[in-house]
């Protein structure tokens, strides 16, 4: 039943990929994030004046012999991260059939990538949100986690509104250390209150990805005739000539995405548009260390 | 042109515009409900496209409420209809007489006349059969029905305005004759007119068969007119005699009369009652006169000076709305008047009881053309008349007779002077025959009693019209009376008596009426065909007309030519040349009025005057309630129809391919 939702093949061919945080993080054990402190890895930071207390076996005795002075040699450290992968429950997201289901992609999309962060030895949470519910499940390392987090992906059904400020800060709540944020969601909700959640995000000095999950029907609107639409969230009712609306829908939502990919830019989010008609692998590549 | 519909109740059809407006509704609810996550952008986008939406809607909307309303148009049957004459629903034979005589002119009655017509021509059902004549007829020849409205609007197009009127009824009679020949269930003559009094011999005419429309704009025209110039020979001058007559309610006053006499230009104010004719006399020295008569001592006189002479007259008074009579032409005649005398036999108290009632008023009506001067006499002093001033003499149941009247009588036909004879109780055979033996063109037997009918002779010598109305005439008792060698019976009776004699006596003609010339013996002197067979008296050949030289537009004119002559012209006033046989020579085409000349083998002979008949410068209506133009409802007229649903049927398919292009290109 696990394997519904995880692209297993998908994950088998990014096995060499490493998905890694822009940011230094406080890790507890050791990663492939670079850390906020100074380590032991191999890779040379910086000297140092030595001072008191500074460990012996970290100056450099060479430098001292040219200088007469002592320094002390800094390493990088790398430490694991945590990430908390949040999908978007809403109704809006119930949009589309079978694999195509803007939910069922998102839900694929998390699992793939949860694997894949796992495998990486980092740690990983997952949740979702509907309104201003959040359900999650805390972060934990180790290969074998994955299995709740896909009981968890699966178990979602659309339903409710999206929103998201209540949502993250209780995810916050939940993601009190360094933790990276990666977020699946059609976004259709008030822009301010996007551009407050990433605002909410960089404040708490979390990295952001933005997987921006819409069905095609939402991209190309290749309706044909006279429709009524019926909103997922809200109910509200539209009788639409789909031919004399589809240039201007067309429009405003290559400048939904746009503005959408302005603001991920502006409060240094990671903005990945992911249509659901586009390969899962692609959308992953997109975040990945090449 | 009206409007209307055959079908009307389809009409109810035209709710079915709700049609377009419904499906456009129902389309748009019925189609399914989807669910769709990103609608506040379709919201957005349909304030976008609402505009051209709207447009494109409305426009379809109106093209297919524009298909309904023409498919319902069509069903409906929408035609155009006009009035015309009742029984214009199928076939039919119709005869349009457009009244061309001269009072037409005035103001646009002749066109509205031939609209009119033009009008009742397009409402013609197929297949019908009409005439399109003129009430003057011109030289277009018997009246024949044609088939097919573009013939009548051909012969339409022929009908001009004429400077006479004819005898209404009998022109009217004559359309419905023709149309026997015609198929088509129902025949009537449409008589479109101003319905001016003069022209119709009785003003009652009522016939199932025939429709007035009356044209005229007014129920009283006032008109003025130059209605007669005469010419009294004096001593050494010639008097001038110019009638001017106003025909309207109103005086005129001051009124210019100018009157033209070769370089001689002579003018008067004249003042005219409502209703009246004012005489103004102008004298001309006679020296002015060109000719040798009447002026003989003038002859012997020094010749005009450098003024020079004249035989032609014109009159002319300030144009009005009928110009044509507002000028008059004429010639002086070497004769001085022409003199009728009628002798009554048995005259009475009460003039119309007396026997020569009817055939003054006849004689005065000629005379009013003619200029012939008419002098009533009783039997007495008729026996003490010298006839050697007068050139035709009626006897009307003359019963005294004497050696020296019966002289007299062979003195003016001798002469070239006419004797008209009727009988009458008074008459005694045996006298007439006895003093009256070379004269009298047919000896008298005695008095028969039995109604019989009048019968053209074999070879009519009377108009056609006269000769078929003869049979009008019923006479209860005459005089059998055996013609004498050399006569000539112009009409007979039933049973083979003579009616009407004629026989020529030197250089003039004796008539004999067997019968009376009142209404004592027969009904001739009330019948329609009285008045015209006086006439045709006067005009036959070697009655009196010799010297005239002033003729009404429409007469005959008997041309004064000598026996030398070889070829004889006569230049109308447009100039157009006619060649005339020499004998006889008889000049008809008197069309136009003014001033005629007659050339005799290549030189100028004479002139003479044509002009139009003063009578029809009388523009009184003719008191009877004809059809009004465009009256709706109007009693007789009858609505015809002219489909027009095939124009709403095309109009319904251009729609359809309009609404199909329009929605290809919004899509």
């Amino acid at each position: 039943m696990a394997n519904g939702i995880l692209d297993i093949e998908t994950a088998s061919r990014l096995r060499r990929f490493y998905f890694r945080s822009p940011s230094r993080v406080r890790g507890r054990k050791a990663g492939i994030h670079k850390s906020l402190y100074k380590g032991i890895s191999p890779d040379f930071l910086e000297y140092k004046e030595y001072n008191k207390g500074d460990e012996l076996r970290q100056v450099d005795w060479r430098l001292y012999g040219r200088h007469d002075r002592l320094y002390v040699k800094k390493f990088e450290d790398e430490v694991n991260l945590a990430w908390c992968i949040l999908v978007d429950s809403s109704a809006s997201m119930g949009y589309g059939e079978g694999g195509s289901q803007k939910l069922r992609y998102a839900e694929s999309l998390a699992a793939t990538l949860a694997y894949l962060l796992l495998r990486q030895g980092d740690s990983v949470g997952a949740g979702a949100f509907s309104g201003k519910e959040l359900s999650i499940i805390p972060p934990r390392a180790g290969n074998s986690y994955i299995t709740p987090i896909l009981e968890k992906l699966e178990s979602l059904t659309p339903s409710g509104g999206t929103a998201l400020m209540e949502p993250l800060l209780k995810a916050l709540e939940v993601f009190k250390q360094d933790a990276s944020f990666i977020i699946l969601s059609d976004l259709l909700t008030d822009e301010s209150e996007i551009e407050k959640s990433l605002q909410l995000l960089k404040a708490a000095k979390k990295d952001t990805v933005i997987f921006h999950v819409l069905h095609e029907d939402e991209i190309d609107f290749g309706f044909r005739g006279p429709l009524e639409f019926l909103d997922m969230e809200s109910e509200e009712k539209v009788i639409v000539d789909t031919d004399a609306v589809r240039d201007g829908y067309r429009k405003r939502i290559r400048e939904f995405t746009g503005r959408l990919k302005l603001l991920c830019h502006e409060y240094e989010s990671r903005y990945v548009l992911s249509p659901t008609s586009r390969p899962i692998e692609e959308s992953l590549i997109e975040i990945a260390d090449k | 042109m009206n409007f209307s519909f055959l079908n009307p109740l389809f009409l109810i059809g035209i709710a079915a515009v709700a049609l377009p407006v419904i499906a456009h509704l129902i389309s748009r609810k019925s189609g399914a409900v989807k669910k769709f996550p990103a609608i506040r952008f379709l919201i957005a986008s349909q304030g976008d496209a609402s505009a051209r939406s709207r447009l494109k809607d409305l426009l379809l909307l109106l093209l297919r409420a524009c298909v309904i309303v023409f498919l319902v148009l069509v069903f409906a049957k929408p035609a155009l209809f006009s009035f015309a004459p009742a029984g214009s629903g199928g076939p039919k034979a119709l005869g349009i007489i457009v009244d061309n005589s001269f009072s037409m002119g005035y103001g646009n009655n002749f066109a509205r006349a031939r609209e009119k017509a033009a009008e009742i021509i397009e409402t013609l059902p197929d297949g019908s059969f009409g005439i399109a004549a003129p009430l003057v007829a011109g030289e277009e020849g018997r009246l024949s029905p044609s088939s097919g409205k573009e013939a009548l609007r051909d012969q339409l197009s022929e009908i001009k305005i004429s400077n006479t009127f004819a005898d209404n009824e009998d022109r009217l009679e004559e359309a419905f004759s023709a149309l026997d020949g015609a198929p088509g269930q129902t025949k009537e003559v449409v008589f479109i007119t101003d319905l001016r009094k003069n022209g119709w011999q009785n003003e009652k005419i009522e016939r199932d068969w025939l429709k007035i429309i009356d044209v005229s704009g007014e129920a009283a025209q006032a008109n003025r007119a130059v209605t007669g110039i005469d010419a009294s020979y004096g001593k050494d001058a010639v008097t001038l005699g110019l009638s001017v007559s106003n025909f309207s309610d109103k005086p005129e006053e001051s009124l210019l009369a100018s009157l033209s006499a070769g370089v001689e230009e002579l003018s008067a104010y004249l003042d005219i009652p409502p209703g009246g004719t004012v005489l103004n006399e102008f004298s001309i020295p006679g020296e002015y006169i060109s000719g040798d008569k009447p002026f003989d001592k003038a002859r012997d006189r020094s010749p005009g000076d450098a003024r020079g002479t004249f035989r032609e007259v014109t009159a002319v008074i300030p144009r009005d709305g009928l110009a044509v009579d507002d000028t008059r032409y004429f010639v002086l005649s070497d004769r001085d008047d022409f003199n009728v005398l009628i002798v009554d036999g048995d005259p009475r108290e009460d003039a119309r009881l007396s026997e020569t009632y009817y055939l003054a008023r006849a004689a005065e009506t000629i005379s009013e053309i003619s200029g012939a001067r008419i002098t009533v006499k009783d039997n007495d002093s008729f026996l003490d008349e010298k006839l050697s001033g007068y050139d035709l003499v009626f006897l009307a149941n003359v019963g005294d007779m004497t050696e020296g009247s019966a002289k007299e009588l062979g003195e003016l036909a001798a002469r070239g002077g006419t004797a008209v004879i009727f009988l009458g109780e008074r008459v005694r055979a045996s006298s007439y025959n006895a003093l009256l033996k070379d004269l009298l063109p047919a000896e008298l037997i005695a008095e028969e009693e039995r109604d019989v009918k009048i019968v053209p002779a074999p070879e009519p010598v009377f108009p056609k019209q006269i000769g078929e109305r003869l049979s009008q005439v019923g006479v209860r008792k005459h005089v059998k009376a055996v013609p004498s060698p050399g006569a000539e019976v112009l009409l007979g009776l039933e049973g083979g008596d003579p009616f009407m004699i004629k026989k020529s006596f030197g250089k003039g003609s004796v008539f004999l009426v067997t019968s009376t010339a009142d209404t004592s013996w027969n009904n001739f002197s009330i019948t329609t065909v009285f008045l015209p067979v006086v006439k045709s008296i006067l005009d036959l050949p070697g009655s009196a007309n010799e010297g005239r030289r002033n003729f009404i537009v429409g007469d005959a004119i008997p041309i004064d030519a000598s026996d030398e002559a070889d070829r004889i012209e006569v230049i109308n006033p447009s100039g157009k040349r006619h060649v005339i046989e020499t004998s006889p020579a008889l000049f008809d085409k008197t069309y136009e009025p003014g001033i005629y000349t007659v050339r005799e083998s290549g030189k100028d002979s004479y002139k003479f005057a044509v002009n139009v008949d003063p009578r029809e410068s009388n523009l009184e209506k003719l008191d009877i309630a004809p059809e009004k133009p465009g009256a709706v409802n109007a009693s007789g007229l009858v609505k015809v129809y002219r489909d027009i649903w095939r124009y709403f049927l095309w109009g319904a398919v251009m729609l359809f391919i309009s609404e199909a292009v329009a929605r290809a290109v919004f899509s």
